[in-house]
């Protein structure tokens, strides 16, 4: 092949290479500014991801939800339909099969985990929050000693959704956001 | 060095120091010939340090500064990506050197992981290794083919063993993309066995690539499968046909990784297929489902064709087949007579693999051959080891075995050495 050419192909190439993590901003930047911010209100559970760094895993109090159907199979995506509870927190409105043409109501995708007594129990795609490498244990501790504080001060997640898209733009404790929160303690 | 005797090429041809043919011919021959010592050495060591440093950014990035705005990660995910693709395209337009194609490279190659693992940090996008890998390999591989490069096809085959694992063991699905990366892969290593047979960079892929199979192959069947080991040693035995194909045979023996692989495994498969555990406790107690058996067959249907044609295009007789070229076949056997009874696929194991170092020993003794001679006595003792802690036999009787084994080890090489020393008086 020509220089050319080949110059024209790698012109292409290094296009691709740049719009991908590009739209991969995009849509979720997208989400957090245009979407509907929802609080999930989380549930008592120091991982890493050797490329990208440390995380806390977050586990909800709405992972589950009453469902007729006996057919779900682990791994097959639910779609969980969102509204607000009196306090402001993600409520569920329905768990469906598919994507449902009429409803305008936000949704997620899930994925599910199991179906067990009437109830279909899932997973939420948002269950992973990166900090810096030095607060994320403490992180991890301090959320798992707030959580149990369901009433007082619950700690949420909060979770823009838009189109099917969801953003974890951060997690609350006490009414502070996490890395704060690490950093006063 | 070449690419600056190419550049002078036009020069010498103004000047009619040599015709334009002359010119022609020394560029062709510095483009496709291997370059020299000194360059290859620069190239690895070059390819090394852009792999530690394309790592140490990525690690960097994953400590999560989150003093820093948004705005700014941003910037700093791109950047990497950004100044590589710009020294790309200077190495294209300059017609740069070998080296330069390899480092820039590879510097890419992690500057794109590093790019999507920072964006995946900004977002919260869920920790799932094996679609960042995937996303990570796809969008690198087309420079792979545009800069010709051997550092990044070496990655895209690793990374590919590395997404393969992830997104298969332990998962209910068979990670089908794994043979896609390995096919995009395909191009490259064909034309290097056509470019550089001999090559050292060549004889790498010919031992990476069966190693990444032999990793991945567990992830198509279930892990339960009683028809696994066969699974395994069929494998093992179509690396072996593989190594024997001409090609190959032609290469110096370190280099022709399929054969060795395929005799270690075929060995090491045999001895474990020999103990107790595996008939009494693991084949007895595991079933298998047909994908495993389509899987089972497709291997040795394609490793049967390349018997055929190795002895139609030898024009060897039948009998001169090398015991490794068909021992999946009596393996095949003896799986069915063991499902009647597990005993009998306890001892003909046993008798096959004495039978393997036995014919090891001979062949190494008829050859002159140490190397292969010492193989069998090797094989022997680790069959008799086995047996040492799974049987109840008496211990005088063991002891004897061992004596035995160890005076066969001396005997064997003396007089090995002997006939050497014969035929060269």
């Amino acid at each position: 092949m020509k220089t050319k050419q080949l110059l024209l192909l790698f012109g292409i190439v290094a296009l691709i290479q740049l719009a991908i993590p590009a739209s991969m901003i995009w849509d979720n930047q997208q989400t957090i500014e245009k979407g509907t911010a929802y609080k999930f209100k989380t549930a008592p559970v120091d991982p890493n991801n050797p490329f990208v760094g440390k995380y806390i895993a977050l586990q909800y109090t709405l992972e589950s939800f009453p469902s007729k159907d006996s057919t779900w199979e682990s791994g097959d995506p639910v779609y969980i339909y969102l509204t607000k509870d009196p306090n402001g927190f993600a409520a569920i409105k329905k768990a469906v099969k598919s994507k449902d043409k009429n409803s305008t109501d936000d949704f997620v995708v899930a994925k599910v985990n199991y179906a067990f007594d009437g109830n279909v129990h899932f997973l939420f795609p948002f269950n992973t929050y990166y900090m810096e490498e030095s607060k994320a244990y403490d992180a991890e501790v301090a959320y798992r000693e707030q959580v149990r504080d369901t009433i007082s001060y619950p700690t949420y997640a909060l979770v823009h959704v838009k189109d099917g898209n969801a953003v974890l733009s951060d997690v609350i404790i006490k009414n502070i956001p996490i890395k704060e929160y690490v950093r006063k303690k | 060095m070449s690419s600056k005797i190419v550049k002078e090429l036009p020069k010498l041809v103004d000047a009619q120091i040599i015709s334009p043919e002359t010119a022609k011919a020394i560029e062709h021959y510095y483009r496709n010939s291997p370059d020299t010592k000194s360059n290859s050495l620069l190239t690895i060591f070059g390819v090394l340090g852009a792999i530690l440093i394309g790592l140490g950014i990525i690690l960097i990035f994953a400590h999560n500064w989150d003093d820093f705005p948004k705005t700014a990660k941003v910037i700093l995910a791109f950047l990497p990506l950004v100044i590589c693709q710009f020294f790309i395209g200077y190495t294209l337009v300059k017609q740069k050197s070998t080296v330069w194609k390899e480092v820039t490279g590879t510097f890419l190659f992690f500057a794109i992981g590093a790019t999507i693992a920072l964006i995946s940090q900004i977002y919260n996008i869920p920790g799932n290794l094996g679609s960042f890998l995937l996303t990570w390999i796809l969008l690198s591989v087309p420079v792979l083919y545009i800069l010709n490069s051997n550092s990044l096809a070496l990655l895209h085959l690793i990374f590919a063993t590395y997404y393969g694992v992830e997104a298969g063991y332990g998962k209910s699905d068979y990670p089908w993309l794994y043979l896609f990366l390995i096919v995009l892969f395909l191009p490259h290593y064909y034309q290097l066995c056509k470019q550089h047979p001999k090559g050292n960079i060549t004889s790498v892929f010919h031992w990476l690539l069966p190693f990444s199979i032999t990793i991945m192959l567990g992830a198509f069947f279930s892990g339960t499968s009683r028809l696994g080991f066969l699974i395994y040693i069929s494998l093992f035995g179509l690396f072996f046909n593989i190594g024997k194909l001409s090609f190959f045979e032609e290469q110096r023996f370190i280099k022709n990784g399929y054969l060795i692989l395929g005799v270690l495994g075929t060995s090491i498969l045999s001895i474990i297929l020999s103990s107790k555990w595996f008939w009494l406790e693991f084949y007895r107690s595991n079933h298998s489902n047909t994908s495993d058996l389509v899987l089972l067959l497709s291997l040795q249907l394609t490793t049967l064709i390349l018997i055929v044609r190795y002895f139609q295009k030898n024009k060897k007789d039948i009998r001169q087949v090398n015991g490794f070229q068909v021992l999946f076949l009596v393996f095949n056997l003896i799986f069915l007579l063991g499902m009647t009874n597990n005993l009998i696929g306890m001892i003909l194991t046993n008798i096959v693999v004495l039978l393997m170092g036995a014919l090891l020993i001979k062949n190494g003794s008829q050859q002159s051959d140490f190397t292969i001679l010492n193989y069998g006595l090797v094989v022997i003792a680790v069959l008799i080891i086995c047996r040492f802690f799974d049987t109840n036999i008496s211990f005088v009787i063991r002891g004897l075995l061992f004596i035995a084994v160890g005076v066969g080890f001396f005997y064997a090489n003396y007089i090995l050495l002997q006939k050497t020393k014969n035929n060269r008086s």
